[in-house]
């Protein structure tokens, strides 16, 4: 434990911060939902295979609405909490770039979430194995590990970003996640286009149609996105003013 | 200690070498420098026209609620920008330069700490931060400076305010700064650790750091710094050791106190000199009022040798820190 805090002071403290409070919890509860859906499922199974139960909770819930939700709330919370309760200047009146200090709250808001969600995965697809002529879900399970971790790194910048902008990150976040990726981004094509949710599913689908370039065409798009947002969110830390 | 003072200080100053601001002892160099400094939000003026310097040793920041002492530390910090105007620590621009962290501290007056941590990893966290060349030595160093080796490793989220303070203070030290800045250091300590707090700012101040001192308690900044910047209303109002502030004045006449075996003739010898404004007998003692406090100091042996009284005490009674405070605020 010494050694990574002296390795990595900030993202040890953020990860600490984490798991001392509710957020780490939240985001295992939050994580381990599909489980329940799959629960219910294998107990009074309908008419989709194992295959199709686990592509349509993906597509319908994971992806737009509990992913997000997950990576919001570290996210947010990240600077979010010292900002509000006055503890930033501790981080902030030291001898380390703000690249240093961005870097490592959002390393830590990935080492929560992202095994969180593949945890959530694994006990969803297990449960979902259990399924009637349940086959080939491991590929199933590939493709929404693999989506996810591409959303978690796009979203966990994004959020890291608005928290530093906009005094109720947290809301603000909720309100997008519902509205836009969750409502609009599903009718709207000029919505889609810029919506995390869509950039997920062509990792998804990239992964389970063997169409590598697509899916890592958005992966990589997912990606110069979320280094455009860390680069906004040290500019942003630049100018912050903490009263 | 200063020598030099600055009463009603209103000046952009944006000329002024760093040995020639107000604040300063003469040939002294200024390590914090502030010019032409204002702070605004919206239509609210928080600061203005501040410009000062401050020397190495204990300086105290002193005004009444809300007259913006916090908010000048948080400038001088870098925590917030100025709306207009410089700010220089070290010689290095703040905000901007995040070098001129090396060798500053701030205990703020945030209540909120990492709750999570013990007072032993909060000062290490400071202490990996600042790269300190050993940290885990300086943590325990500066633990042991504030007397919190006994509660080191319980959690911060438990500590009294007291506590608190004393590991923010630590939090500040462990990097051994040539700048420490303290917001209010001596709120809800008990004796103990208040005595024990003022013990250690004037042991760093003597040993040649720039300590900075925000405080409401006269009583015991007085203990630990002679020179003091007053803010008033945003506006510094005086700079420099307030002994000399009381001197310059003018505008207010200084109290004596005097006893000895025979006031009233003393009363009478000393009511026609033109130095004396006015005087009054209370049982055994003189209290007279005098527009030149040197000349008076002299005068009053002088009168009573000529006049066979004996003098037992002649005592200025105004010109402790609080009461230069309220002259000053007052005004």
């Amino acid at each position: 434990m010494a050694a990574l805090w002296r390795l990595l002071p900030v993202t040890t403290l953020t990860v600490r911060q984490f798991t001392g409070g509710r957020t780490a919890r939240l985001v295992f509860v939050l994580s381990l939902i599909p489980a329940l859906f799959a629960a219910i499922y294998v107990a009074r199974p309908w008419d989709v295979t194992p295959n199709a139960f686990a592509t349509d909770l993906f597509r319908e819930l994971i992806a737009p609405t509990l992913l997000p939700i997950v990576v919001l709330l570290p996210a947010t919370a990240a600077f979010g909490n010292e900002l509000e309760d006055g503890t930033l200047p501790y981080l902030l009146m030291k001898p380390v770039s703000r690249l240093r200090l961005v870097l490592g709250k959002y390393a830590a808001v990935l080492i929560v979430t992202v095994p969180a969600l593949l945890a959530g995965l694994v006990v969803t697809t297990a449960i979902v194995a259990q399924g009637p002529e349940a086959r080939d879900l491991g590929r199933v399970l590939v493709a929404m590990a693999g989506a996810s971790a591409a959303a978690a790194v796009l979203l966990g910048a994004v959020f890291l970003l608005v928290s530093l902008i906009v005094p109720r990150a947290l809301l603000a976040g909720m309100i997008y996640i519902f509205a836009w990726e969750s409502l609009l981004g599903r009718f709207l094509p000029g919505v889609q286009a810029i919506s995390s949710r869509e950039y997920a599913l062509r990792v998804f689908d990239g992964i389970l149609d063997d169409e590598f370039s697509s899916a890592s065409n958005a992966a990589l798009t997912m990606l110069v996105v979320a280094a455009v947002c860390l680069l906004l969110a040290v500019w942003r830390l630049r100018n912050v003013q903490v009263d | 200690m200063t020598e030099t003072l600055s009463v009603n200080v209103n000046q952009a100053g944006n000329g002024l070498a760093p040995s020639e601001l107000p604040g300063l002892p003469p040939g002294a160099e200024a390590v914090i420098a502030l010019r032409g400094v204002a702070k605004w939000y919206g239509d609210v003026v928080a600061v203005s026209d501040l410009t000062f310097g401050i020397g190495t040793g204990v300086t105290a920041l002193l005004g009444p609620n809300g007259a913006g002492k916090s908010t000048i530390l948080n400038l001088v910090s870098g925590l917030i920008r100025p709306s207009s105007g410089t700010i220089q620590v070290l010689d290095r621009a703040v905000p901007g330069d995040t070098r001129v962290y090396r060798d500053l501290g701030l205990a703020g007056e945030q209540e909120q700490l990492y709750g999570s941590l013990t007072g032993r990893e909060f000062v290490r966290l400071n202490a990996i931060l600042q790269k300190t060349a050993n940290p885990d030595a300086a943590v325990e160093r500066t633990i042991d400076l504030v007397d919190m080796s006994d509660a080191a490793d319980r959690h911060l989220g438990g500590y009294s305010k007291g506590m608190r303070q004393r590991i923010k203070v630590a939090a500040a030290l462990v990097h051994d700064p040539r700048v420490l800045l303290l917001d209010e250091p001596l709120n809800g300590t008990d004796p103990v650790q208040r005595a024990s707090l003022i013990a250690l700012i004037r042991r760093l101040g003597e040993e040649g750091k720039t300590v900075v001192v925000s405080s409401h308690v006269l009583s015991e900044v007085e203990r630990f710094a002679r020179n003091v910047l007053v803010i008033v209303n945003g506006k510094l109002a005086a700079a420099g050791d307030f002994r000399t502030i009381r001197e310059r004045m003018d505008e207010r006449d200084h109290i004596v106190r005097i006893r000895c075996d025979n006031p009233r003739r003393l009363a009478a010898a000393l009511v026609v000199e033109p130095v004396t404004t006015s005087i009054k007998v209370e049982d055994s003692r003189l209290i007279a009022e005098t527009s030149d406090v040197r000349q008076f100091g002299r005068l009053v042996p002088e009168l009573a040798r000529q006049e066979g009284i004996r003098l037992f005490e002649m005592q200025p009674v105004d010109e402790s820190l609080a009461s230069v405070f309220s002259y000053l605020v007052g005004s």
